[in-house]
């Protein structure tokens, strides 16, 4: 069963360096599409990578790129990876080091503002970012999402 | 970043979403819809998102089992 706040909930518990982008960000501020995984820019640090393992370690995580095999990162793949995509029982976490038309987990920070969550606090992609993130996309559905987060900035601006 | 078109009603594009003036099909911005998300706090927002996930894969699994069925 899919549960994408709980992924939520334990990256944010584990004190993973994140910034959540993609479907749930434009989620988060409003757009009523549904999204089926949570998409994160983190730090690609062994270190917060090793906390991602940790935050999902009993959900049976495994890289999409090696099914079957359980997710267990060495310091040589933590030094080599660009992006991460698991799946687990919960639902598929996406871990991308850089976001097309942002830039790197640095930049994406900078562009991402921290929202209050019952167990903590996390920090979201903002919607300009969001914006041109989708539009950088451009597939269907990021079209729909682009036209949906446009139309909440519209109403934020007018009060 | 997978994302359906389907909506946090578990409605698709065209169905009656409501009043006809709240929607167009060719941009799926049901007005409505989103003042019911805009009302809503983030964390109940990712919640919704859930529960039409759960209702979403409940009616998939209810149409393949009356496939099979037939």
């Amino acid at each position: 069963m899919q549960n994408l706040s709980e992924l939520t909930r334990r990256l944010v518990e584990a004190q993973v360096e994140f910034v959540l982008i993609g479907g749930f960000a434009a989620v988060a501020h409003g757009a009523t599409l549904v999204t089926r995984d949570v998409d994160i820019c983190c730090r690609f640090s062994e270190a917060n990578l090793k906390r991602i393992q940790h935050a999902l370690g009993q959900l049976d995580p495994v890289q999409s790129s090696r099914p079957g095999l359980p997710l267990d990162l060495t310091p040589e793949q933590c030094s080599s990876l660009k992006n991460l995509y698991l799946k687990t029982d919960l639902g598929i976490v996406d871990c991308l080091s850089e976001v097309l038309g942002i830039g790197d987990f640095d930049a994406v920070s900078k562009q991402s503002l921290e929202v209050e969550l019952p167990f903590g606090h996390c920090r979201i992609l903002d919607i300009d970012g969001l914006i041109r993130a989708k539009e950088a996309m451009n597939r269907d559905h990021d079209r729909i999402t682009v036209r949906q987060l446009k139309e909440i900035k519209n109403r934020q601006q007018s009060g | 970043m997978k994302a359906s078109l389907i909506n946090p009603r578990g409605q698709a594009p065209g169905s009656d979403n409501g009043p006809a003036d709240c929607t167009t099909p060719s941009d799926f911005i049901d007005l409505s819809l989103l003042e019911d998300s805009l009302a809503k706090t983030v964390w109940e927002r990712m919640l919704a998102n859930d529960d039409a996930l759960r209702l979403a894969d409940l009616l998939q699994s209810a149409v393949l089992r009356r496939r099979a069925k037939s």
